[in-house]
């Protein structure tokens, strides 16, 4: 059973989290503040967290940033929507990904098992990835659309198989850039608006299933096909 | 071609072209004399242009009923004349006004050297001109070359004749171009035959002697010169501005040495010349000793001289020194003046024998600087007559102590002859001489010498008692008394004039530094300029007022004596001062009849405001010495008031800054405060959509009931938020009722445990409690803040009580806790809106902070109040009352 540590000092999201994660199959360890969070993240080791940033004692960020020290449990923070640089700075601390307060609480578990996914243990990548009619082979460098292949250009598949490889969760932008241009590009966040745009034509994307989405703000997502 | 750098424009060549650009442009037709048809050119050149396409308006041409001239005026649009109110009957003028408000390209300005009607603006119509062309009008004057004031002697030695209305140089320099009407001196002695050039009848005779062929020759030569350095002078700016290599100013400077003598309008005009010879910059400077007591007609002399400087172009500085020679000297080391033009009156041989005259010392001290030393005309020394060179005969006192002092020497030494033989008593008497040669100057100490002499002869030599003198070497104790009266008290008079320069100097500074330390103590811009506007009524002696520059309009800000407002006349010169960072009113060239003297009080961001200071009654000018030190005190109260203005900004924008700092804290405490809630209505209900079958039956029971509470809990929000709002607006409706306390009370317990509460919350009520006349909804809603508060703040193990009570006159509400109490600095402010503990924790914090605000609000609109204690018992607990003034019900 997987179980969750629920970080929240609201006692009304307990309130209906709580069911609606049992309900999914989860265990539940509940939380109300920053300390106790801790404590039972190291006491009852979870498979995945849900933090929320504003904490009574100590800031969410702090806790995360300690959590990490010694696990790297997938994270996913609850945060307020207007708190973008909050939001940004936990993605970067490592946090896998993020739901913005008020959030329905089927988007929260998608979230959650993607988040799951990403840290499955001894999995193994998939060599191919597919998303509606695109496949992207990462092992060969190739992109394929109905068969016929598309020629993108080295960053564009850098860029592409970063955001593949860890489909569903959100990349932030310095992420994207530090690890296809490298650290010092870190803030040249035109040149993803640029890419991204490029790779999105490339594949056809559509309003419908745009491949790649955008988290305005923040960063990138791969469309998550499971 | 060797030319190792390449030319480089001259910075003040291209400053003057840039001046230029954007303002009027001025062109003068010059004439030698009247009569040679400067006016019919001008009409001429402006049909010219009128037919080219241009807009032409006649400001103001005279036409003196020739035919021709009126013809050509007639087919130009003329503005109307204003009418001067002057000594009972109006008088036409030019009207710059209207000239403004017409605004044409190019206006016609006859006569450039008018004197206008006093009580105009300005009292000079060049000054006129120069405000058209500051206004960026175009203008086409006339002017005859007699009434340029650097020429003003030659022509008055040329012709005979004083001319009365002057232009200063630097008004025809501004000339963006000089025409030359010119005529032979026959042809204008023709047309003045045949009756064609105007003259006025009184000066019929003073033309017969203008109008000869030597005058005419004279005059014409003047204005062909003139015209020709000119052009000169153009072609030479023009090399410069072009960077074209050619002759550059030579760099002289002059100095004129401007005494309070008849001759120092005379000598500044010589300067002048001197200047525009060798194209030098020039200073005016008058010295005076500190505590000279020039007479006011000298006075006058010497400060008309200055302006007539500064009117040709002149820096002109007035200081007082002891040291003449020694500040001259250093004035023009430091402006490297190159030339000094001194006058010299005609020497004395008495002067000349004890002191060397001025000329002589800067000839003397002046290294590397040449002295042009200009001698006096006949006539210009004898106004000041004998009498005005003698030293004052000071006081009477002076002479009753000089008596008693050799009636003390007569005394003392009459005593001493019975004790010893003295071989010289006259000792004695020197002392007796000595005494008021200190004290109290040279005539007193004459009186004493001569006092003592004739007593010593009397008293003291033989034949006793007579005044007879048997030896004549006794005469030799006469001069002797007189040389020692003379010498001592001169090295007193000045050991007594330096220190008074002295004291006055230290109290003038130390004046100064006060009114800087006032001013600058003071916070406030309106502080600030009541205390200038005293102070400097206090230090000058004169009315003082000070205007400042509120939303566009100039407005008296402080006056000493009170004074609200200025008339339109003084307004009109306070604005342009104002406007033109230029003194105006009295004693100045813009409407100088106004009786107040207006300057600008400019700070580094442009003009800020006026000072005014009032004319003396009797039309007399501020002196060179007040003057300067009034300057002073504007700048000072320029830079303080400046200081004061913008301290009040940066205050205005830190509470700007602050009402946003609250606003922003009222946003994210309304979002935090309104998500929290939202997040559990959106997460249960989208539980229930999405994974209803899987949820327990209780557990979507429970779901329902938190969606209903938290919606509840949102409609509280939206209640107190427009509560607020509408007791900010003075909007809040009370719907008065018969009401039961009790019942409120169990009512908002009620609704807190539901919310959650785990504290215990008791109601007590007192049995015969009466009802409160109020709005049961409002106070509902009052009290359930101050409980929610509670149950916030109090912990959850505490116990909350609520309980109500009455006396006479009030129906009290109390909550109390036992609770860790309020923070004691937070505790007087635990009814202002957006106050709320920890407030540290941006995102955790619950409530709004405005529930109290709310209560204190409610209670204030039902006529009662809301009070806080805490901690209430053994450094615990708080207690929250809420008083309701009682209502008897009506029988």
């Amino acid at each position: 059973m997987t179980t969750v540590l629920l970080v929240d000092d609201e006692p009304a999201i307990h309130r209906f989290l709580r069911p609606a994660l049992m309900a999914e199959g989860y265990a539940v360890v509940p939380a109300m503040d920053g300390r106790e969070a801790l404590s039972l993240a190291a006491g009852q080791a979870p498979d995945v967290v849900i933090l929320d940033l504003g904490l009574p004692d100590i800031d969410g960020k702090i806790v995360l940033q300690r959590l990490r020290a010694w696990s790297d449990v997938p994270v996913v923070i609850l945060s307020a929507r207007d708190r973008e640089a909050e939001k940004i700075e936990a993605l970067d601390l490592g946090a896998d990904d993020f739901v913005n307060k008020p959030f329905g609480v089927g988007e929260l578990l998608a979230r959650l098992r993607a988040a799951l996914r990403k840290h499955r243990p001894g999995r193994v990548a998939p060599a191919t990835i597919r998303t509606g009619c695109c496949e992207i082979d990462l092992a060969a460098h190739r992109v394929t659309r109905n068969g016929e292949e598309i020629r993108l250009t080295r960053r564009e598949f850098d860029l592409l198989a970063l955001l593949a490889r860890n489909a569903g969760t959100v990349l932030t932008h310095r992420q994207l850039l530090t690890a296809v241009w490298g650290p010092s590009h870190g803030g040249d966040t035109q040149y993803l608006r640029v890419y991204v745009g490029q790779i999105r034509q490339k594949l056809g994307a559509t309003e419908q299933d745009p491949v790649i989405l955008t988290e305005p703000g923040v960063g990138y997502r791969f469309a998550d096909a499971g | 071609m060797a030319s190792p750098t390449p030319p480089r424009a001259s910075p003040d060549a291209l400053l003057a072209l840039a001046e230029r650009e954007g303002r009027g442009k001025l062109r003068v037709f010059l004439g030698a004399a009247p009569g040679v048809g400067k006016t019919f050119a001008m009409l001429q050149a402006a049909r010219a242009a009128t037919e080219g396409g241009e807009e032409v308006v006649v400001g103001i041409v005279e036409t003196h009923g020739r035919r021709e001239t009126e013809a050509l005026v007639r087919r130009l649009e003329v503005l109307p004349r204003a009418q001067i109110p002057y000594r009972g009957r109006l008088v036409p003028e030019f009207d710059v006004d209207a000239a403004l408000a017409r605004r044409p390209r190019l206006l016609l300005v006859d006569e450039y050297a008018h004197s206008n009607v006093p009580s105009s603006r300005h009292p000079k119509r060049w000054q006129d001109v120069r405000e058209l062309l500051d206004a960026g009008i175009d203008v086409w004057t006339t002017l005859n070359v007699q009434h340029l004031e650097s020429l003003n002697d030659v022509v008055q030695k040329i012709s005979g004749v004083r001319v009365r209305e002057t232009v200063p140089d630097s008004a025809l320099e501004e000339a963006d171009d000089i025409v030359l009407v010119d005529l032979p001196p026959d042809e204008l002695l023709k047309r003045l035959a045949d009756g064609k050039i105007y003259v006025e009848d009184t000066a019929a005779r003073a033309v017969q002697n203008f109008f000869k062929p030597s005058n005419l020759t004279a005059l014409r030569e003047l204005a062909l010169r003139r015209v020709a350095a000119r052009v000169d002078s153009d072609l030479v700016e023009r090399m410069q501005g072009g960077a074209i290599e050619g002759p550059w100013a030579a760099g002289e400077r002059i100095l004129v040495c401007v005494g309070a003598d008849a001759a120092a309008a005379r000598l500044v005009r010589h300067a002048k010349r001197l200047a525009d010879l060798m194209d030098a910059s020039w200073f005016a400077v008058a010295v005076e000793r500190p505590g000279s007591d020039l007479d006011p007609a000298a006075r006058a002399r010497r400060d008309a001289a200055l302006r007539l400087a500064e009117s040709l172009g002149a820096e002109t500085r007035a200081l007082v020194a002891t040291d003449r020679v020694g500040e001259i000297l250093r004035v023009a080391r430091f402006e490297n003046v190159t030339q000094i033009v001194v006058g010299r009156a005609r020497p004395k041989l008495f002067a000349r024998l004890f002191r060397p005259s001025l000329p002589e010392e800067l000839v003397r001290s002046a290294d590397g600087i040449a002295v042009h030393v200009v001698t006096s005309e006949r006539g210009e020394d004898a106004r000041r007559g004998w009498r005005d060179r003698l030293p004052d005969p000071g006081p009477l006192r002076g002479y009753l102590e000089a008596t008693v002092g050799v009636a003390l020497a007569v005394g003392v030494g009459h005593g001493l002859t019975q004790v010893v033989a003295l071989p010289n008593i006259s000792m004695l008497f020197l002392t007796a001489v000595l005494v008021p040669a200190v004290r109290s100057g040279v005539w007193p100490a004459i009186y004493a010498s001569a006092l003592s002499f004739l007593t010593y002869n009397f008293f003291f030599i033989d034949p006793l008692y007579t005044f007879t003198i048997a030896r004549p070497h006794e005469l030799l104790a006469l001069a002797i008394f007189l040389l020692i009266a003379v010498v001592t008290s001169a090295v007193a008079g000045r050991a007594r004039e330096q220190a008074r320069a002295a004291i006055k100097r230290v109290r003038a500074t130390r004046r100064l530094y006060e009114f800087t330390r006032k001013l600058s103590s003071l916070p406030a811009a309106d502080a600030v300029a009541e205390a200038a506007a005293a102070e400097i009524q206090a230090i000058v002696g004169r009315s003082a007022v000070l205007l400042r520059e509120q939303a566009g309009e100039l407005g008296v800000a402080a006056a000493w004596p009170p004074e609200d407002r200025l008339d339109t006349a003084s307004m009109m010169a306070a604005r342009w001062a104002f406007e033109h960072k230029e003194a105006a009113g009295a004693d100045t060239g813009t409407l100088p009849n106004v009786p107040w003297l207006f300057l600008p009080l400019v700070a580094g961001r442009g003009p800020i405001g006026v000072v005014g200071i009032e004319d003396a009654p009797d039309g007399v000018h501020l002196d060179a010495e007040r003057r300067s030190l009034l300057d002073s005190l504007v700048e000072q109260t320029a830079v303080a008031l400046d200081r004061a203005t913008l301290a009040g900004e940066i205050e205005a924008t830190r509470m700007a800054a602050e009402t946003e700092r609250i606003r922003n804290i009222l946003l994210a405490s309304i979002s935090h405060d309104f998500r929290t809630p939202l997040a559990s209505v959106l997460g249960a209900a989208t539980s229930l959509t999405e994974l209803g079958d899987r949820l327990a039956p209780a557990e979507r029971a429970d779901l329902l009931v938190s969606i209903r509470e938290e919606a509840e809990h949102l409609d509280g929000m939206v209640r107190n938020l427009l509560a607020m709002t509408r007791l900010e607006a003075g909007a809040l409706e009370i719907r008065m009722d018969w009401t039961d306390l009790g019942e409120i009370l169990e009512r908002v317990a009620a609704a807190a445990r539901r919310r959650g509460a785990t504290q215990a919350i008791t109601v007590t009520t007192t049995p015969d409690l009466p009802l409160a006349f109020a709005d049961p909804i409002l106070l509902d809603q009052a009290l359930g803040n101050i409980v929610g508060n509670a149950v916030r703040y109090a912990g959850p193990s505490a116990r909350i009580a609520l309980s109500a009570s009455a006396d006479d006159r009030n129906l009290s509400l109390a909550v109390d806790d036992d609770g860790p109490g309020i923070d004691p600095a937070l505790l007087p402010h635990v009814f202002e809106k957006f106050i709320r503990a920890s407030a540290e924790r941006g995102d955790g914090g619950e409530g709004s902070g405005l529930g109290l605000a709310i209560a204190k609000g409610i209670a204030e609109a039902h006529g009662g109040s809301v009070h806080v204690e805490s901690p209430v018992t053994n450094g615990r607990g708080t207690r929250f009352t809420l008083v309701l003034p009682r209502r008897r019900i009506a029988p």
